[in-house]
């Protein structure tokens, strides 16, 4: 047959759709499921690692922290989990940990679910709060994790879709993560979360709600500001209300 | 019994020969003659993909701010070139001329989802790290480039060889420019600090730092690998002066 | 006014070329003269311009998680992303190879002189590049579409025409003959990239006027000619 008739050409491109859409399909189908149990792991583990770091501690054992280990024990850890709405009201029947932040910043902020989870571990509580951004070229995300006060910040995780190695992508380094710990993110009444700065001068102030930016990641590093404040000034009624219980309480 | 043993010894015996008969003339004919071996090593420096062919710029660009990355690259190019050249060349004379650049880009598109689709189930660490580079490596010219214009004309196992060796190519000058981009950018190694540690004052600063030693953050920009690039083809030229262009 | 923006951003700030560097290997390869540098640009502005809102609509309507859900609601759960590289390119190869054939047909000067860049230009990653900036930019309609791949199509145009003028002009200048050629080449578009960084402290979001943004688009026009001939005349220094 003629290779460049078009009933030739033609054949060859239904054949080659075919076999590719079959072999695509089937094999994106029947990984799916263990992909999907791979990022639900990696985000218990990015869940936990905020307040617990690399490795946990159980019965005086020191455990790292892999995938598997973090979805065995995420329940044990994770007490609680609540699915607010931008007024700090808990929505009922919504599944916080299958609320995607990347779709509910699409939505106007009146409609948002804004997901917090509740942990405790060796004694003390913690509150988990998913982070959602824009970087330089495309999403970065992460978790902080606040102590009992609501303002003081016990970790943080961050990373990204495709930040420059060496610049933006820095932000997922330990030593860039580690100077959010002990920073505050109230300012007086409001939530300012916590500032990536350039040319910062402060050494380990704690105070002043800022820390130093990566060199070159200008940008990466504004994304990390902006996602910090826009994201955790949303749980302000809920922090203050929460706060008000305590009081009560004692 | 006894028989039994050695009839089936004799066959196994003559089973190893004819492996040890296959193997040898696989190598007689293609593993050591010369032009196969050119293949190999061509592409590491007269026809390197980069420097003298001009394929794969993007990704050289893009990824050799620090070594690691630039490796992980160079790995997964080799993979992927090696697969798509041997697949095409299979499908070389079935192929319409007319479609081909379709068809090519199909089957790296494909290798490329399967590959990326298999790692995310099964490693997902490794996954994670590739992530970002799946559409650089569609789009890596060189891949399109050699399936053009040697897979297309060529047997399988001169392909497989053309891929391998031109990756390796593209590795090898991938891996001279994040040596320094990460070296004099970064004042780091594989993410170490080798020329000491910066602190925030000349005073809690170690190594070079400490003889008031600057990162050169230039060398962290994108521009700066056109121009790392640019020496790196100057310094080869003037090696090997038959590459020389007249302008 | 936002399609304005948009415009101006996709040829200067978020140039293909000297912001992102994609579409480098074609840019360097056929930039030797004027003439066919011309060609390829126009090639790769048709490209830019049919293969960004074609992708568009296939992603809007096809691909994205809940985008079959037009075809009824069983189908609202489809998610059919993981095949999104696969399309984009497929839609990109088969225009690639449409111009192709017209380019054969109807000026076979310019196809000889183009050569295998041709079919390379599928592979041009500022193609491919358009098609995902524009899946992540998260476009609300197809007008925006179309601006961003006119404008990041003649931003490339501009760029390949720019680097050819300068190396024509280098070809009577006197260079170390190992940088002849490529090398030379190579470091131009690093000072080139470095200058085209400036653009990036432009801001057009907000609420400036549009004789602002003239200004802006004026003194980018500026700066790239006085660059060029900052970068001749250092060179024939």
């Amino acid at each position: 047959m003629d290779r460049n008739s078009n009933s030739y050409i033609f054949i060859f491109s239904v054949i080659m759709v075919i076999v590719v859409a079959v072999v695509l399909s089937s094999l994106a189908t029947a990984l799916k499921p263990m992909q999907s149990e791979n990022v639900r792991q990696e985000k218990m583990q990015n869940i936990l690692k905020t307040f617990v770091g690399d490795s946990l501690k159980i019965d005086g054992k020191s455990i790292e922290l892999t995938r598997a280990v973090a979805s065995e024990k995420y329940n044990d850890y994770v007490l609680n989990q609540y699915a607010l709405d931008y007024k700090g009201a808990n929505k009922d029947g919504v599944d916080a940990f299958q609320v995607k932040l990347a779709e509910e910043l699409k939505k106007p902020l009146e409609e948002q679910t804004f997901p917090l989870y509740e942990a405790t571990y060796e004694g003390k509580s913690y509150y988990v709060i998913p982070l959602r951004g824009a970087g330089l070229w495309n999403a970065i995300w992460g978790y902080v994790a606040l102590e009992e006060d609501l303002n003081t910040i016990k970790g943080v995780i961050f990373d990204h879709a495709g930040e420059t190695a060496g610049l933006g992508a820095e932000i997922t380094t330990d030593w860039f993560q580690e100077s959010f710990v002990n920073e505050k993110i109230y300012q007086g009444q409001s939530i300012v979360g916590v500032e990536v700065k350039k040319g910062y001068q402060g050494g380990n102030d704690k105070g002043d709600n800022a820390v130093n930016a990566i060199s070159g990641a200008t940008i990466t590093g504004d994304g990390v500001t902006a996602m910090m404040e826009e994201r955790l000034k949303n749980y302000k009624d809920f922090f203050e209300q929460k706060k008000q219980s305590k009081v009560a309480i004692r | 019994m006894s028989q039994e043993i050695k009839d089936t010894n004799e066959a196994k015996k003559k089973k190893d020969e004819l492996i040890l008969f296959l193997t040898k003339t696989e190598e007689r004919e293609s593993l050591l003659s010369k032009a196969n071996r050119k293949l190999l090593s061509d592409p590491l420096d007269d026809n390197n993909p980069i420097t003298v062919q001009v394929l794969g710029i993007c990704s050289a660009l893009a990824i050799t701010v620090q070594l690691k990355p630039a490796i992980v690259m160079s790995v997964a190019v080799v993979f992927v070139m090696a697969m798509g050249n041997v697949v095409i060349s299979l499908l070389r004379n079935l192929v319409p001329n007319r479609i081909r650049i379709i068809v090519q880009l199909v089957v790296v598109a494909s290798l490329v989802i399967v590959v990326d689709q298999v790692l995310k189930a099964y490693l997902y660490d490794v996954s994670k790290q590739l992530s970002i580079f799946i559409g650089l490596i569609i789009t890596n010219c060189i891949i399109m480039g050699r399936l053009e214009a040697f897979a297309l004309g060529n047997g399988p196992w001169k392909s497989f060889l053309d891929g391998i060796g031109n990756a390796a190519g593209y590795g090898l000058i991938l891996i001279i420019v994040a040596f320094f981009r990460e070296l004099l950018g970064s004042g780091k190694l594989f993410g170490f600090e080798v020329l000491g540690h910066k602190g925030l004052t000349l005073e809690e600063s170690t190594g070079l730092y400490a003889l008031g030693y600057e990162n050169n953050g230039f060398f962290l920009l994108s521009p700066m690998a056109l121009i790392v690039v640019g020496v790196v083809i100057w310094y080869q030229r003037s090696r090997n002066r038959k590459l020389i262009e007249e302008n | 006014m936002d399609l304005l923006n948009l415009f101006v951003k996709s040829i200067f700030i978020e140039n293909m070329i000297f912001a992102y560097f994609l579409g480098m290997c074609s840019y360097l390869a056929v930039s030797k003269t004027v003439k066919t540098a011309v060609g390829l640009g126009a090639a790769v502005i048709f490209v830019l311009l049919i293969t960004v809102p074609v992708n568009y609509l296939i992603d809007t309507y096809l691909l994205q998680a809940g985008a079959l859900s037009w075809l009824g609601a069983d189908y609202a759960s489809i998610d059919l992303s993981f095949l999104s590289y696969i399309m984009f390119i497929a839609v990109i190869a088969s225009m690639v190879q449409l111009v192709e054939m017209v380019v054969e047909k109807f000026s076979p000067a310019l196809y000889g002189s183009l050569g295998i860049f041709l079919p390379l230009i599928a592979v041009n990653c500022s193609i491919l590049g358009g098609a995902l900036f524009m899946q992540q930019k998260a476009f609300t309609g197809i007008s925006e579409a179309i601006t961003y791949g006119a404008g990041s199509g003649i931003g490339w145009f501009l760029a390949i025409l720019a680097i050819a003028a300068i190396r024509e002009k280098i070809a009577y200048s006197n260079v170390p003959a190992p940088l002849k050629g490529l090398g030379i080449t190579f470091i131009i578009t690093g000072l080139m990239a470095i200058g085209f960084m400036s653009f990036m402290g432009i801001k057009l979001e907000g609420n400036e006027d549009e004789k602002v943004q003239e200004a802006a688009l004026e003194s980018n026009n500026m700066g790239e000619e006085d660059e060029q001939t900052a970068v001749i005349t250092a060179i024939e220094n």
